[in-house]
């Protein structure tokens, strides 16, 4: 077997060392009766390195992909640019088959990435400090959420019905074991957006956190100064969601909102789409509370012989110190994506950063400008996705059916991630990805179906 | 013998280390290292009302100065490709790189999660298949994908629990049974589950005591949490008996499975009695652990405990696959995707590549290897607990405290002799542990010459020779760091 380097001799060789003769005396200790018989296992039979490619390859061609359509689908995943660069470093041995830095004499590189990743995230997101990352979006909300609930000491966490509703159940799931109170306010009819105004009157004294997303699941972006406001009138925390971490080198950040924790995806960047994983999830939080933070963070220190290294720091607040006391029990984190952002926020820099998100919403900005009278989109201001209205399904669906004829994959109908609207909208979105012609194609398929 | 001497014998770090200042200490402007496509046009006037006002201040380099700084970084890092790494409980096996490849083509790595079902059944293919194959090796009868590491797998599998003993009636069931060697995210998942965890003290054995577990099951007891092989190492041979108690005490056992590298093709859990197990694939199925992550802990079932299963789930419907999303008696949502799948894709080649006739060679040669280090470690280093091992074996530094020396100088020491250092400090269970994992992907060279490098510091104790296992390392490019004052005024983000 091409993986194990014994040969048959090696193995008697070191058999025999112990005084052993066969393999299953290596297994005397578990009991017979739950030995399998060799050859027992109903899987099929080793496939050579050639035959997994084959195998691999005819599934990859089995699926559509961004490779070979046009992608307006958002919802928390991104089709972004992403830099040979990018997947050439993660690829390096160094940092793919490297463990989580226990030893930082021996680990440095993964340290100081990581350092570096804490500090760019920090910047964009405008906030104090970051995180080693967590899986994803919608367990950093959940862990935000209790989070909120250490700091406070209290337990009522308010949560926007205009937060992504997969961030939502997932929150709501992780706290409904616990003592303590979930309310989602649900927003005013079919404007898809965020109604501050039903927020901050949800909001009362035994309130830990309010929940929100921004730009939120609909692609609105809004201001939240008055929601500060609020929650420095109640004593509760600001916590903000965020699914796209581009938007911050266009609009203002959380930071720049005021939120005290902000968490999201940072799958956008550098990280293929991969049929939902592995993402990144990004959190972060004012400097004050970081001792009440989830997860690995590393931190700056000095050597034997006084030179500037790193180590994984804080480890007080985790699961192998304080076991059940843990500000989480997250230990895999998702290592190697904030390699892959790292990489990837290096290359684009402010410049490289803002030009991403300016061409994905001016990609929108065209496309919502372009659209047939009889087809709407949500009013306000947006990033690069936004909700489009049909006068019904049936034209919706028929719309879908002439997008996919040219390649293109026009939006995720609604109502398969929040079942509470109707089923006559699609949340669309557009990345730097999107070219012009890919918006005239778009545009030609709707007047087909409208 | 110095250090010096010993460079011809052991891969010891060497050659040319370069520093490399962090990102935001490069001395120019912001270079452009993107060509970026797309519109080039205008936005919306709304949300011009929004444009951030101060930069976020993200330096960006060229690409030939991206390159050169992240490959630098990248050699002051240990790895499995660059050499030895018999981290206790941690399964650092050999990575293929086919499953790198495969899982990079276009049609696996640039599909959105929120496609239309047909568009992507390629995919769902493998990860159905998958599922097939972790319930067939590990013996249950269901499985979730989803769960995006071990720790989670935990949490989930306490939920199931929960959701279980609640459909029974039996909402009171709280106290969750954890041994005092159990991996720390044991309790801290039970505690997120809104369960209490009590300890049960390990026998003289390193095993769980029948008689303690006797003692604490109630009529309070929701589960059992246990590591099998454990992670002293042993194998709970009472698992039988131990399962059965539980269940007669109304409670139901829950399988940490980090050492399942132990058991692959040759026993299989649910044949045991335990009613749920999480696998975690970077270990026992060879996903690389890329620093810290990203892994996945799938979680396979009992019919006791399959109807409370996360969704979203895949499930198969003639020659069609489909994601089932909504289920009254499931345990909810644990996470925003259908899983890690990349990583789970890496485990569907690492799987296919053994197939039924070689799989049970994985836990065969794993538990050679660690018997064989055992084996030649045992006269120079205390053994807590005797008899055979699996995957692991578990020695102390009693031997070499009356030399001054503890494990953490033996581990400084092994870095200065290119290897790096086994788990230290746990279980917590014994003094001074040292936990030693070799895996199945290591040659006997490679384990001889490890081998030697622990005897040779064990004479080096012996003959008093000690303070070159107090200064190690000196060999990386950084020597032991200042963790207490890393911790004491933190500093997690760097400040021009």
């Amino acid at each position: 077997m091409r993986f194990l380097p014994h040969t048959d001799t090696d193995r008697n060789a070191m058999l025999e060392s112990m005084g052993m003769n066969t393999m299953s005396d290596l297994f005397a200790d578990i009991p017979k009766e739950f030995h399998l018989e060799q050859d027992s296992l109903h899987l099929p039979d080793a496939l050579s390195e050639a035959a997994i490619v084959r195998k691999f390859t005819q599934a990859s061609e089995q699926n559509r992909h961004a490779g070979n359509t046009r992608c307006f689908l958002g919802g928390g995943t991104y089709h972004h640019f992403v830099p040979a660069v990018v997947d050439y470093v993660i690829s390096r041995g160094e940092f793919l088959t490297a463990y989580t830095p226990y030893q930082p004499e021996i680990a440095q590189g993964t340290l100081q990435t990581l350092f570096e990743f804490q500090t760019m995230v920090a910047r964009l997101t405008g906030m104090d400090v970051s995180n080693a990352s967590m899986y994803e979006a919608a367990t950093a909300t959940a862990e935000a959420a209790l989070m909120a609930r250490r700091v406070t000491r209290k337990s009522r966490i308010v949560m926007a019905g205009s937060v992504n509703p997969r961030y939502r159940s997932v929150t709501q799931n992780y706290l409904s074991r616990l003592e303590g109170e979930y309310v989602e306010v649900a927003m005013d009819g079919e404007g898809f957006g965020t109604d501050i105004n039903n927020i901050i009157a949800a909001i009362d004294e035994k309130t830990a956190c309010v929940i929100v997303q921004y730009p939120d699941f609909y692609g609105s972006v809004y201001d939240l100064a008055p929601l500060r406001a609020a929650c420095d009138a109640a004593k509760c925390l600001m916590v903000v969601a965020f699914s796209d971490a581009t938007a911050f080198a266009l609009i203002e950040s959380p930071g720049d909102m005021g939120a005290d924790i902000a968490v999201g995806s940072g799958q956008s960047l550098g990280i293929p789409m991969g049929f939902g994983g592995p993402h990144l999830g990004l959190f972060t939080c004012k400097q004050k509370y970081v001792r009440q933070m989830p997860g690995r963070v590393c931190g700056m220190t000095f050597d034997a012989d006084g030179k500037r290294g790193f180590v994984l720091t804080l480890s007080t607040r985790e699961q192998h110190i304080r076991r059940e006391k843990a500000t989480s029990n997250i230990c895999s984190n998702q290592g190697l994506m904030c390699t892959a952002a790292a990489t990837y926020m290096t290359l684009m820099g402010d410049e490289g950063l803002k030009a991403v998100a300016q061409r994905s919403a001016a990609a929108l900005h065209k496309l919502i400008s372009s659209l047939p009278a009889s087809v709407s989109a949500a009013q306000g201001a947006h990033f690069h996705e936004t909700v489009l209205s049909f006068s019904s399904q049936a034209i919706r669906d028929l719309f879908l059916q002439e997008a996919r004829k040219r390649d293109i994959f026009a939006g995720i109908p609604l109502e398969q991630l929040d079942d509470a609207v109707e089923h006559k909208h699609l949340l669309v979105t557009t990345t730097e990805m999107i070219e012009a012609a890919d918006i005239q194609d778009y545009i030609a398929a709707l007047e087909v179906a409208v | 013998m110095s250090v010096d001497d010993t460079l011809n014998t052991y891969s010891a770090v060497g050659g040319i280390q370069h520093e490399e200042p962090l990102l935001f200490e490069h001395a120019h402007e912001s270079a452009e290292a993107i060509s970026l496509p797309g519109v080039q046009g205008d936005i919306s006037d709304e949300l011009k009302a929004f444009a951030r006002k101060k930069p976020a201040n993200i330096p960006g380099l060229s690409e030939p100065e991206t390159v050169r700084h992240f490959v630098r970084m990248s050699q002051w890092n240990h790895s499995i490709e660059t050499g030895f790494y018999p981290l206790g409980s941690c399964t650092m096996k050999y990575n293929p790189r086919v499953n790198e490849q495969v899982v990079r083509l276009s049609g696996l790595a640039n599909i959105h999660p929120d496609q239309p079902v047909d568009s992507v059944q390629g995919v769902l293919a493998l990860l159905h298949e998958l599922q097939t194959w972790l319930c067939e090796i590990a013996g249950f009868s269901d499985v979730t994908l989803q769960p995006a590491a071990g720790a989670h797998g935990e949490l989930v599998g306490l939920m199931m629990i929960r959701s279980c003993l609640d459909a029974r009636g039996q909402q009171h069931r709280k106290k969750v049974l954890v041994p005092d060697s159990a991996h720390g995210t044991n309790p801290a998942s039970a505690a997120l589950c809104g369960m209490h965890c009590v300890e049960l003290k390990s026998g003289a054995d390193g095993r769980i005591d029948l008689e303690e577990l006797k003692k604490h099951l109630d009529g309070d007891v929701a589960a059992l949490m246990m590591t099998n092989p454990n992670t002293a190492g042993a194998f709970e041979s009472d698992i039988k008996e131990i399962c059965q108690l539980v269940h007669d005490a109304g409670g139901l056992v829950y399988g940490d499975g980090a050492n399942l590298n132990a058991l692959v093709g040759v026993a299989r859990p649910g044949d045991m009695g335990i009613d749920c197990l999480h696998i975690n694939v970077h270990k026992t199925f060879s996903t690389p652990h890329g620093g810290g992550g990203p892994g996945a802990g799938p979680v396979v079932v009992n019919d006791t405990l399959a109807p409370y299963l996360p969704v979203p789930r895949i499930v198969k419907e003639g020659d069609d696959y489909r994601i089932e999303t909504q289920d009254e008696q499931s345990c909810g949502t644990i996470l925003g995707s259908i899983g890690q799948v990349g990583v789970l894709l890496r485990a569907h080649a690492y799987i296919a590549a053994f197939g039924a006739n070689h799989l049970h060679k994985i836990s065969q040669d794993a538990v050679l290897n660690a018997n064989y280090v055992l084996h030649r470690l045992k006269d120079a280093y205390h053994v807590p607990f005797e008899g055979l091992c699996k995957h692991e074996c578990l020695l102390t530094d009693e031997y070499q405290n009356k030399h001054g020396v503890k494990t953490l100088d033996i581990a400084k020491q092994l870095i200065d002799l290119g290897f790096h250092p086994m788990t230290v400090y746990f279980p917590l269970i014994v003094h001074g542990a040292m936990l030693i994992e070799p895996t199945e992907t290591e040659s006997k060279a490679t384990l001889d010459s490890f081998c030697d490098a622990m005897l040779e510091i064990a004479a080096q104790c012996k003959a008093g020779d000690t303070q070159v296992l107090h200064d190690a390392p000196i060999k990386p490019i950084r020597r032991r760091l200042d963790e207490t004052q890393a911790a004491r005024k933190p500093v997690l983000v760097w400040s021009d």
